[in-house]
């Protein structure tokens, strides 16, 4: 009787699970099918060790875009504080030594801070802000490194392997999730943050400082991309990146709205990114094992983008918001 | 247009003063920034100087025209570099295979995905910004796959003539790109159709209240700005001979940066393809500037992205009580 109790309290649980994240369904579905067709090749250490690090490095770069999802806004700046951060490293090395680390975090949290004060008060749309702040970082970095790839030697550190098969940046990266998770789902900010993303007026009204919560959003956002490239500065080689790829921008956001974060704000936020993320990383690995060329897995990713905006925007068309 | 005015005018006439003041602004941009490059680099308006002016400026002008009727609609198209570079790859994969069948291919693919784009967001309620960058993916893997990574030499020479044609000590493709912002210039400010499309920008809602089917204008804008992005890909292609999948990658800041520099603010239902014409101006002859002073590709990267948040931040009216709620 009581065996019957808590089996059917477990499958209420699930129910409950998957009727909030649907994307559950998808991740089970691409793992048994890819688990069957390269049955070897799928589920073997290799394949879960590349797994992970996928999961690194797209996690990382989605925790602060997708609080910033909360609010219904964008930040695309990610993959410059990445760049830049990992090119005033660089920079900064000869003179510092392994101190100059914290300037990418620096840069992060005042990236973010500029750009909330920019969005709130100059009332410029968060998108082209954050796209023309990440572009502009992209040109300072090549302009610091002439174009070339420059090596950093001395944070190995971060790479070197602690247990075997787990790559230690997966380790060292769950702190930052699961602080990042912590603020959203437990904190007054992160309730706040749903309320604005919700109905901006309405917290405006109830007299949430609405400017000055998303100034903090921002700044929190800019400190955990900071926080994480400090890691994916070494995870993704461990030199100044020169050239700006797509993929960098596109992927995250991806895995941000295959999460079921909606775009336009008022829930979700890092704990459903975390679902995207190992779907998108799954679906990934699987065609990468797949008789696919590169060029045929990025036409994928493209529409499996497209195919995510369309059934995550279901809400948009639900709260008859006016879309732009 | 002349509605807009008088509505603008009975807010008071502070605001007046300041909304021709911000008309007037991009011109003297223009005048003045063309004076410091003069007076640097004097060959900056040598006939070769001019040329070259003339052919970074010519292809520009034609994307940007297509992205000002969106943004004046409110709305914003990422895809049109990726429409562009693939209207350009099209023409001179298959110029061997179909002729000059190839130029209505390529202008009806990329009217097709403009239709995508636009169907994506009137009917099935996705931010512009997202579907089209969703898009621009699938066109950049599009690209990717038929080019396979390689540069392509076009050698019809009759095909190239489209462009590089002399007249009047100017090429052929500062003509087109005369002509189509002229269409464009006039389709706004002179036809219902660009009425509406004001209307639309200003108030969708009240748009709509008002008996504007606004689904069908945003899909038209769409393939419009689809149509423009395929054409100066055509032309672009003519007039450098060559194409590969990188090409036109840094091309998406600078573009909607001359489309706001001109004073056709994001928010939509100001400025126009008229204005245009002197952003591009400001934004491209900078470009041109930075390169003729022999300062690297970087700067001039770094430089527009400074330059799309100065001139956004100019033209927010910040007064405007429907602006309070910016996501």
């Amino acid at each position: 009787m009581k065996l019957k109790q808590t089996l059917s309290t477990i499958a209420a649980f699930i129910i409950d699970l998957v009727r909030k994240n649907p994307v559950i369904i998808i991740l089970v579905a691409l793992f048994l099918l890819f688990s069957i067709l390269y049955s070897e090749q799928f589920i073997s250490p290799i394949n879960l060790t590349a797994t992970l690090r996928q999961f690194v490095t797209l996690m990382l770069f989605a925790t602060g875009p997708s609080i910033i999802m909360i609010i219904g806004s964008l930040d695309l700046s990610f993959v410059g504080i990445w760049m830049l951060g990992s090119t005033l490293l660089w920079v900064l090395m000869p003179y510092l030594g392994l101190v100059s680390i914290l300037v990418i975090p620096l840069l992060g949290v005042t990236t973010g801070f500029i750009l909330g004060i920019i969005h709130t008060k100059g009332k410029i749309p968060s998108f082209i802000l954050t796209l023309s702040v990440l572009v502009t970082y992209w040109g300072v970095t090549s302009m610091l490194t002439k174009g070339h790839p420059n090596v950093v030697r001395g944070f190995s550190f971060i790479t070197a392997r602690l247990i075997p098969r787990i790559p230690t940046p997966f380790i060292l990266s769950i702190p930052i999730i699961a602080v990042a998770v912590f603020i959203v789902t437990k904190t007054k900010f992160g309730t706040y943050l749903c309320a604005i993303g919700s109905n901006e007026e309405g917290a405006r009204l109830a007299g949430i400082p609405v400017d000055w919560y998303k100034i903090i959003a921002f700044t929190v956002s800019g400190a955990f991309s900071g926080v994480g490239s400090m890691i994916l500065f070494q995870h993704l080689g461990g030199s100044t990146p020169v050239v700006f790829n797509m993929n960098d921008l596109v992927r995250p956001l991806v895995a941000i709205i295959l999460g079921g974060t909606p775009m336009v704000g008022g829930s979700g936020g890092p704990q459903r990114t975390i679902l995207g993320v190992i779907t998108f990383s799954i679906l990934y690995r699987g065609l990468y094992l797949s008789p696919l060329i590169p060029q045929v897995i990025d036409l994928v990713v493209g529409i499996v983008l497209i195919i995510a905006i369309v059934l995550g925007s279901r809400s948009i068309q639900l709260k008859g918001v006016d879309i732009k | 247009m002349k509605i807009l005015h008088k509505h603008k005018q009975e807010n008071g006439s502070l605001w007046h003063n300041l909304y021709s003041f911000s008309s007037i602004m991009p011109i003297a941009t223009a005048f003045l920034i063309i004076l410091i490059f003069q007076i640097i680099n004097p060959a900056f308006l040598s006939s070769q100087g001019r040329v070259t002016l003339v052919y970074s400026m010519s292809y520009f002008l034609i994307v940007a025209c297509g992205l000002t009727l969106v943004i004046m609609m409110g709305s914003f198209d990422f895809s049109v570099v990726s429409v562009m570079k693939l209207s350009a790859l099209i023409c001179v994969l298959y110029i061997g295979r179909f002729g000059y069948w190839v130029i209505p291919l390529s202008l009806a693919i990329s009217m097709f995905f403009g239709f995508i784009n636009g169907v994506l967001f009137a009917k099935l309620r996705i931010p512009s910004f997202m579907a089209t960058l969703g898009i621009s993916v699938v066109l950049d893997g599009i690209s990717l796959l038929i080019s396979r990574g390689f540069l392509h030499i076009m050698n019809d020479q009759l095909f190239r003539s489209l462009s590089v044609t002399f007249f009047a000590g100017l090429p052929t493709i500062f003509y087109w790109a005369i002509a189509f912002w002229f269409i464009s210039t006039f389709l706004a400010l002179a036809t219902p159709f660009g009425r509406r499309i004001y209307a639309i920008g200003g108030n969708a809602k009240a748009a709509a209240l008002s008996g504007i089917n606004i689904d069908r204008y945003r899909i038209i804008v769409f393939i419009i700005s689809g149509f423009m992005s395929g054409l100066a890909g055509i032309l672009y292609i003519a007039q450098l001979g060559g194409a590969s999948s990188e090409m036109g990658e840094q091309l998406m800041i600078p573009l909607f940066a001359s489309v706001v520099a001109g004073g056709t603010a994001l928010k939509g239902g100001v400025g126009g393809p008229h204005r245009t014409l002197i952003g591009v101006v400001i934004i491209t002859w900078i470009q041109a500037g930075v390169l003729m002073m022999g300062a690297g590709r970087g700067l001039q990267v770094a430089l527009m992205g400074a330059i799309a948040i100065v001139m956004t931040l100019a033209t927010v009216d910040r007064r405007d009580a429907s602006n309070r709620i910016v996501k």
